[in-house]
């Protein structure tokens, strides 16, 4: 197939990295980055292809790239990269990149290119969201800004929002599987629906064991990191994130399903126990990560672009809002719980609303690459047609 | 050869370093009737060259080259040798430069000293030998090697049992126990740098794990290897005196690295290490020699054939820059490499038993020194003029060979000539202003 060299596309990623100083043109292609990888470790090449594919402009194989999420950005490529080229940054700003173009909205564009364009998304949300709350809250507050805002109007945006962001996960979930799809059958590869099931399976014990991440800081890879303490390496604050993060969703998610709403409950309730714990556990890994990008010491928090700073912080802000409001429940002058608690609400609907246009999109993209990288390297039919040969 | 020499001795030129490229220009310089000093700082003169086995790309002997220009130099009338000396400072004022000297003690009098060696074959205290890089080992108080020039016996006080048996085996009562550092300050008209290189250290990356295993050795241990009368004399592996069978070449592992602080080409290490693979395939003929590289860099006149032949004669050459190196069991090692020529199956990991690190070349010239020239970003002495590469930022310094750059030993020679030339030069006209005006 005849190709056109697109200089643009690395222009467009640069656009998405942490600074305007990731010189990833540097690269000779020495393949130093690949070959110290930890990760690299079977016949894939990254990260030294992904930057030749952006360098010449390959867009339709770097995006249908499982390899571009299956980096943990440890870092050993950037210590190590003779032309200080930074591969690590470089595959940050391809995966901001890759999101902004699964999304078809534009809205993840806006916040994955330009800190302006996150803030305005993000304000966006959060007025809209909190006149969603004070309206419902008081139908019959007799608020100025209601007289030319009717409330159903702003009920009816909000579920529309809503619709779009949801649609948006799905769309962009569907267009990087559609791309793994059409790039995988022109290179030839066999892939079965009869090994999708053990594909997910493998990818998710992956996602919640983190076997792979381990292997950033294990002991013959000599990163800096991996002569740190279980609790402060990468992928255990990783893991307290998730953890707590999916600990406090399955504490709402059961509230909501289990608890009459409204109804009071002590503090050693199950479900309000759980997800104490789990925003502690959270808030944890969290303050480490904030900590770390604050130092800017070591390769994977040296540079922080406005997106690195922005999914923490705002999850950092609403574990924190929901402990607080845990708290003063139970004081006896509760006059600022409503007001923590309402803005704890408004914070929770902006991370589920930004959820598939911010760093949190990495959640279902890094883990449907998980499933077609594991798909993708499935036991081939072929060694059954050889055993019947033989 | 005149090798005590006091303030009172004024040459036309002081060249600092004896190496092959100071040794050239002193040479040329003495031939045209100027008094030279020539300032070593190691106990002998002949520089990195001298350690050579062979050069590229003729194959012709280090050694046949190097040692009768020594000979030459240290019989020359016209040239001074202080060996074991290093220059502290060069001061210039009024189109002088006072060079000032710092010479070390050897704990045995030059003029005294016959270099019959019989304080060697008397002494019990052994250490690594430095010229042979580590390997073999040398006696407390020793000639420095078997064609060292000046051939006079050097005592080691860091390494020197104090027992006395030299001094009562020295048939001319050479060895001063007392010898204390003297500092000497020489002036002069003019000065030639070339100080030369260092080669930088093995253990600058990690990732290469070279303190894991003494199967990894730098290219100029491997020339020891190879020479004639190296510390084996013969290939053998550091670790267990194996016979290697499969020898890798890892190329850049000391240059063109940001993340060790040499951005810059050594411009060597490509034609040496396929000069050492040719050499190695002639003693070693079952070995399996293989090139690791970024780029094959054979710029020079009969390179580009050199490297040709070498492919011929069966050597690997692999693309991909080798990111780490694993010890595996018996001492052998593993070679971590994204390979850019097999798009199947990238990444590959090699298994070898020697493995040589092409480091890179990092400047001689000590910039704490106190002196006029200037070093560029690189460390090298900086040459402002295209059109006169020998020509520094001083009036009256000049700069010889890799001094001023990673050089070759063909492009040094050629550059000391011309910096003799620019002396004499110099000289002439600074004396004779009215034949010149």
């Amino acid at each position: 197939m005849a190709r056109t060299v697109d200089v643009s596309l690395l222009r467009k990623i640069k656009q998405h990295g942490a600074c305007e100083t990731l010189d990833v043109s540097a690269c000779f292609n020495c393949g130093n980055c690949t070959a110290v990888c930890p990760l690299a470790q079977d016949s894939t090449g990254f990260p030294r292809r992904m930057i030749r594919m952006a360098q010449v402009g390959m867009e339709p194989e770097l995006l249908s790239s499982e390899d571009l999420w299956r980096c943990y950005a440890c870092g050993e490529c950037t210590e190590t990269c003779p032309r200080e080229a930074d591969p690590a940054e470089f595959m940050a700003a391809a995966r901001s990149y890759a999101i902004a173009r699964y999304d078809f909205t534009g809205l993840a564009r806006l916040a994955g290119s330009s800190t302006w364009g996150s803030l305005l998304v993000f304000a966006l949300f959060s007025v809209l969201f909190s006149l969603l709350l004070i309206n419902k809250e008081n139908p019959g507050a007799q608020l100025p800004v209601f007289d030319f805002l009717p409330g159903w109007w702003i009920h009816a945006i909000g579920v529309v929002l809503f619709s779009i962001v949801g649609l948006s996960a799905v769309c962009g979930l569907g267009s990087m599987f559609f791309r793994f799809w059409i790039e995988r059958r022109r290179e030839g590869v066999n892939l079965r629906w009869s090994a999708f099931p053990g594909a997910v399976v493998s990818a998710i014990t992956e996602a919640i064991l983190h076997r792979r991440f381990r292997e950033c800081d294990s002991e013959g890879n000599p990163t800096p990191h991996s002569t740190e303490p279980i609790y402060r390496q990468i992928w255990f604050i990783h893991a307290t994130v998730m953890g707590g993060f999916l600990a406090m969703l399955l504490a709402t998610s059961l509230d909501f399903l289990l608890k009459p709403i409204g109804s009071p409950a002590t503090p050693l309730y199950p479900m309000r126990l759980l997800g104490a714990i789990g925003g502690i556990v959270c808030l944890y890994g969290l303050s480490l990560v904030l900590l770390r990008r604050l130092k800017a010491k070591d390769v994977p928090w040296r540079k922080s672009s406005f997106a690195d700073w922005f999914f923490p912080v705002l999850l950092a802000a609403t574990v924190l809002t929901g402990l607080v409001t845990e708290i003063v429940v139970y004081l006896p002058m509760n006059t600022v719980g409503h007001d923590i608690f309402f803005v704890h609400v408004v914070l929770a609907m902006d991370l589920v609303a930004l959820f598939p246009l911010s760093k949190f999109a990495h959640a279902f993209y890094r883990t449907l690459a998980l499933v077609l990288f594991s798909w993708r390297h499935a036991p081939a039919a072929q060694s059954v047609v050889a055993d019947a040969q033989l | 050869m005149n090798m005590q020499i006091d303030s009172e001795y004024r040459p036309d030129a002081v060249v600092v370093g004896g190496g092959i490229a100071g040794l050239q220009s002193a040479l040329d310089l003495a031939d045209q009737g100027l008094k030279v000093l020539i300032v070593e700082r190691q106990p002998s003169i002949g520089g990195h060259m001298i350690a050579l086995s062979k050069v590229y790309p003729t194959l012709d002997c280090a050694s046949c080259i190097t040692t009768p220009k020594m000979s030459a130099a240290a019989h020359h009338e016209n040239i001074t040798i202080l060996t074991n000396t290093e220059v502290k400072a060069i001061k210039s004022a009024d189109g002088m430069h006072r060079v000032e000297l710092l010479q070390k003690p050897t704990y045995v009098n030059f003029d005294k000293c016959i270099g019959c060696r019989q304080c060697e074959y008397a002494c019990d205290s052994e250490y690594p030998d430095p010229f042979e890089r580590g390997l073999g080992t040398v006696r407390a108080i020793a000639v420095p090697f078997t064609n060292a020039i000046p051939q006079k016996a050097i005592l080691d006080a860091e390494h020197c049992g104090t027992c006395g048996t030299c001094a009562r085996v020295c048939p001319t009562d050479a060895i001063e126990y007392d010898q204390q550092p003297r500092s000497l300050t020489i002036r002069t008209d003019a000065v030639i740098v070339a100080s030369g290189f260092l080669l930088n250290d093995i253990h600058l990356k990690p990732q290469y794990n070279a303190h894991r295993n003494k199967n990894i050795i730098d290219s100029l241990t491997l020339e020891r290897l190879l020479a004639p009368h190296g510390p084996y004399g013969r290939v053998l592996r550091p670790s267990d005196g194996k016979i290697p069978t499969s020898v890798a070449f890892v190329q850049c592992a000391g240059s063109r690295d940001e993340s060790i602080g040499v951005p810059y080409c050594s411009r060597v290490c490509c034609m040496y290490a396929i000069k050492q693979a040719m050499l190695l395939s002639g003693s070693l003929p079952l070995a399996d020699i293989t090139i690791y590289y970024m780029d094959i860099r054979a710029f020079g006149k009969g390179y580009e054939q050199f490297y040709q032949n070498a492919k011929a004669m069966g050597i690997n050459f692999a693309r991909g820059k080798v990111a780490r190196i694993e010890p595996v069991s018996s001492g052998d090692l593993s070679l971590h490499v994204e390979s850019t020529e097999d798009a199947l199956n990238p990444l590959q990991e090699h298994r070898h038993d020697l493995v040589v690190l092409a480091q890179g070349m990092i400047p001689g010239w000590n910039p704490t020194v106190d002196t006029p020239v200037t070093c560029a970003s690189d460390g090298f002495v900086e040459t402002p003029m295209l059109t006169a590469p020998t020509i520094t930022n001083a009036p009256g310094i000049f700069v010889a060979g890799a001094a001023a750059g990673p050089k070759d030993i063909v492009d040094t020679i050629a550059e000391a000539g011309a910096a003799a030339m620019q002396v004499s030069q110099y000289l002439f006209q600074k004396r004779s202003p009215v034949l010149v005006g």
